[in-house]
């Protein structure tokens, strides 16, 4: 008691006492001293000891903790808590197909539910631990005595708390005395104040709002829109180092970034544009300048075609509507406009427009590559119904379903498809036919990556076929069907 | 004063030696409480001696070349490596699973030591459990930064984003290690820093400074050690110790499963989860050879961190290591046996392939080496277990370049075989991240407590207890002179 000198601040009144604390130099001492006491009816009361004293808890009353409960409680929640976010994230909400393995709970579920049953646990006990304990407490009575300072290292200690039941200030002290321990100190009140000072306050709470303003910042920007291009703090492959076409580079003495076709290789797909087969005309009757034309350059592969710039409708749309017409050929219009509207178009597009746009005076064959015959007949019948007759119609009219609708709904946008039977679709040769099915025309899309073209030619026998039939008279019926015919009315 | 075989000369005593009916001690030269307390507090309270300030010094700076490489890594890309078609799983991954291995020590020492009550780890749980911590930071620094974008690598996690709106794939072991390395490493950080509350009370005690004193007050949340605190605290020590216990097997388990679920010869095995826990308690222990036996010496800590414990360590080394020579003999058996054409190459191609140095670097080091400890002069030589445990380090490095490089290298298609060569970014990376390990290490010497001090006087007391007992069981006299207290 002599040595312990409570700090005189403001504090007028003396610092209440809390307890007694008595010291041993040893467990077993400890221990006996332990015992009498609790012999005696105390029950608040605590040993502090550098280690787990063994026996302690028997000798003080301190029931066991129902921490292992407490930890159980959150190895369950881990487990179910994996495995129901597994089962939501990979079964419900973002069900992908990897190698054919199942959704849901699996046996691959196993090891992220093994691992945070751990984690869940761990940090329960960990935490639970401190929380059954009280921690932290960093400001306690005890601490007020510099003796106490050895119950980390080699001394044992024995408090008994004024707060008991049967306290008496005189008799606790009597009771430990007779144990005859190293010390023995009234425990007082920390008289030191428990609130932060004022300014450590103000400081904390100045960092944590100037913490908050980069998150206020980006929230700001995430939530908000602006004119401004977006910041690229990490690049990612928004800009990659490399050249694109038409762009200039030192790698090569000519400056361009596009290589010309090495001599003497020919590369993938060239050949078939040399077979009218593949073209609907045929290329050996063209001079050297023609095929230096874009027409020419943007027939070479027809499947890796985009049809987006050469399908663009802007300049039918540019047209006047009075001409959107079933006998009006929009792209004509288009063709005719093109130098007049430089801004509207731009040149790559105006480039590759001729192709869909203007229909271009090529050598078109006039005899079909394949047999006219009832194989193929029935061939280009089957495509010409699954493809072409949704907007042209069964019979050619330009009246299928597509094209009924459309009508019906009277919109300025839509431009009508093409009646077969006008005069200057009959009259085309079936290699213009053949072109229009595999590059498009006017707002009709491109057919090339749908059909073969076999199954083009096909259909334009079919075509041919239905042309012919709605031109027909009864003399081009052989004789021996006439009587059908007549069965058929 | 309760003190433990007070009969013997520290200087004389060989507790490496097991007399029938009589424990050896754990600790020597006379200890008592306050002892104990003095010599391993004054670790930190000391100025350090000269060679921490070297040793500090040169870690510290490769570190910050290791921190500046990565850097340059995130500036310029993963292309500053080796990493090249068709070994595109090289050293990051090599020294991921090196340094996770490693990281296996200091759980084991803590949890499955004390699940088997084996009182000699308390003199060296702690170190380890630090070294574990240290090793597992380097280890996931590699992952991290081969992910090509590492500012993107929280997308391993299951995290809810507005842009990606979609989820990770559970079903691959990329993600199991995610999870597995993730718990390991953050259970084992709480259970450290459990397990060192009661002693940075002891430094908060100690603490001359009003400074010192708050910043371990602070660290030790106001411990007090009473006994209503120890009950629970020892309750909560005894479930983390068996909960780390699976789950520091189940780490490198998984870790293996990011090999051993792959199709690829070599990889697919299913021998490989015990192989690599193995191997992993295998170089875990090396390194704790390997960083205990210098620092003994120069915080004379010999009393604590006794021949018997290293004695101990390298039994173990011995038995891992010897599992570990099995299991390299096993896949050579299973490639035989199976009669599996690619098996077979993969195995030759191993030991007498392009890679043929790699292999027998690791043999010598790995299953030869560790052999050395069968003789007791080897396993008490501390000279010669330190070199046995640097080759033994060696050797793991390479068991895991041999199993990540030569099956990749050569696959089912000879069109793509290649041969891997490091560049200079990939070989000084792995030499910086030794230096963020050692710099952390230096810190925790001279910052943390590094040896367990309650654990170990509780051991004292226990022995003692035991001694005591066994005494009156004998009938002997046997003079330790405590009070008597009611047993």
């Amino acid at each position: 008691m002599s040595e312990h000198k409570p700090r005189k601040t403001s504090e007028p009144k003396p610092p209440r006492s809390t307890g007694w604390v008595a010291e041993f130099s040893n467990e077993h001492a400890l221990l006996e001293a332990a015992r009498k006491v609790r012999d005696s009816g105390y029950t608040k009361t605590d040993a502090f000891t550098p280690f787990p004293v063994h026996g302690i808890d028997e000798a003080l009353g301190i029931k066991p903790t129902i921490l292992p409960f407490i930890v159980l409680c959150a190895g369950t929640t881990g487990l179910l808590t994996a495995l129901l976010m597994q089962w939501w994230m990979n079964g419900v909400d973002y069900k992908y197909i990897i190698s054919g393995k199942p959704f849901g709970i699996t046996p691959a579920s196993i090891p992220v539910s093994f691992e945070l049953t751990i984690l869940f646990s761990a940090f329960t006990s960990v935490l639970g631990m401190l929380a059954l304990n009280g921690l932290p407490r960093l400001s306690n009575p005890i601490f007020t005595n510099p003796r106490f300072d050895r119950a980390t290292d080699d001394r044992f200690f024995l408090y008994v708390d004024a707060g008991d039941r049967y306290y008496n200030r005189e008799s606790v002290k009597e009771l430990l005395s007779s144990a005859h321990p190293e010390s023995l100190d009234e425990v007082m009140e920390d008289p030191s104040p428990t609130t932060l000072p004022r300014p450590i306050w103000l400081g904390s709470l100045l960092l944590v709002l100037a913490g908050l303003i980069p998150a206020m910042i980006v929230l700001n920007m995430r939530a908000g829109f602006s004119d401004l291009p977006r910041w690229h703090v990490f690049f990612d492959m928004d800009f990659q180092p490399k050249k694109k076409p038409q762009q200039t580079t030192t790698i090569f003495a000519d400056g361009r970034t596009m290589r010309p076709q090495v001599e003497g290789t020919i590369a993938r797909g060239q050949l078939t544009e040399q077979d009218p087969f593949y073209l609907g005309w045929d290329p050996s009757k063209v001079t050297l300048a023609e095929v230096r034309n874009p027409i020419l350059v943007s027939t070479q592969d027809p499947a890796a075609q985009d049809p987006a710039p050469a399908q663009d409708p802007a300049p039918a749309a540019d047209s006047p509507k009075s001409e959107v017409v079933v006998e009006t050929k929009p792209a004509d219009a288009a063709t005719e406009q093109k130098p007049a509207d430089p801004v509207a178009v731009p040149p790559a597009q105006t480039a590759a427009a001729p192709a869909a746009g203007a229909v271009p005076n090529l050598p078109w064959i006039d005899r079909l590559p394949i047999a006219a015959d009832e194989e193929h007949m029935k061939l280009g019948r089957t495509k010409y119904e699954i493809y072409c007759s949704t907007c042209h119609g069964y019979s050619g009219f330009g009246d299928g379903l597509v094209a009924q609708r459309a009508a019906s709904l009277l919109q300025d946008t839509w431009t009508p498809p093409s009646s077969l039977h006008l005069d200057r679709v009959q009259k085309q040769p079936v290699g213009q036919i053949f072109h229009t099915i595999s590059k498009g025309q006017g707002k009709m899309a491109s057919y090339a990556s749908s059909l073969t073209p076999k199954e083009r030619w096909a259909i334009v026998l079919y075509v041919k076929a239905l042309q012919r039939s709605r031109n027909a008279t009864i003399e081009d019926v052989p004789v021996e069907d006439r009587s059908k015919l007549s069965e058929a009315k | 004063m309760a003190t433990i075989a007070s009969s013997y000369n520290p200087r004389e005593i060989d507790n490496t030696n097991d007399i029938p009916g009589r424990r050896a001690p754990l600790i020597t030269g006379n200890q008592t409480y306050t002892s104990v307390t003095e010599m391993v507090c004054r670790v930190a309270e000391d100025p350090q001696p000269r060679i921490w300030w070297i040793l500090f010094g040169f870690s510290s700076l490769t570190a910050v070349m290791f921190l500046s490489l990565i850097a340059f890594l995130i500036y310029k890309g993963v292309g500053i490596w080796g990493n090249m078609s068709p070994v595109f799983w090289a050293w990051p991954i090599v020294n991921f699973v090196f340094w996770v291995g490693i990281g296996h020590a200091g759980t084991l020492i803590s949890a499955i030591l004390f699940l088997f009550r084996q009182n000699w780890r308390t003199s060296i749980n702690r170190a380890a459990e630090a070294m574990t911590i240290f090793a597992v930071i380097c280890a996931g620094i590699y992952p991290g930064i081969h992910v090509g974008r590492a500012w993107l690598a929280f997308w391993l996690l299951p995290y809810p984003s507005l842009n990606l709106w979609m989820w990770p794939q559970f079903r691959s072991p990329l993600l199991w290690d995610v999870f597995a390395v993730g718990t390991y490493a953050s259970t084992s950080l709480v259970f450290w820093y459990m397990g060192m509350i009661p002693d940075l009370a002891t430094y908060r005690d100690r603490s001359k400074s009003p400074f010192r004193r708050m910043v371990y007050s602070l660290l030790c949340l106001g411990w007090t050690g009473s006994s209503r605190h120890w009950l629970v605290y020892e309750k909560a020590y005894t479930i983390l110790a068996a909960l780390a216990a699976p789950l520091v097997l189940s780490v490198h388990t998984v870790v293996s499963f990011d090999f051993a679920v792959s199709q690829l010869p070599g990889w697919h095995t299913t021998i490989f989860p015990p192989y690599f826990v193995a191997g992993a308690i295998f170089s875990g222990f090396a390194m704790v050879v390997t960083l205990l036996v210098p620092m003994r010496k120069i915080y004379k800590l010999e009393n604590l961190i006794t021949l018997r414990h290293l004695d101990n360590m390298n039994k173990i080394i011995l038995a891992t290591g010897s599992l570990v020579g099995l299991a390299y003999g096993t896949e050579f058996f299973m490639a035989w046996y199976s009669q599996n054409q690619y098996e077979s190459f993969t195995f030759i191609n191993r030991a007498f392939g392009p890679y043929w140095w790699a292999y027998w670097i690791m043999v010598t080091c790995n299953v030869i080496s560790p052999q050395l400890f069968w003789f007791k002069w080897m396993r008490t030589n501390v000279v010669a277990m330190w070199v046995v445990s640097i080759f033994v380090n060696i050797g793991m490095w390479f068991e895991r370049f041999v199993i990540t490089v030569t099956s990749l290298s050569r696959d089912f298609l000879p069109a793509s075989w290649g041969y891997y060569n490091p560049t200079m970014y990939d070989g000084l990376m792995f030499f910086g991240s030794f230096g963020v390990f050692m710099t952390l290490y230096l810190l925790f010497c001279k910052f943390l407590p590094t040896i367990a001090i309650s654990e170990v006087k509780g051991v004292m007391a226990a022995s003692e207890h035991a001694a005591h007992v066994e005494a009156e069981l004998l009938g002997e006299a046997h003079g330790h002179g405590h009070h008597g207290a009611g047993h």
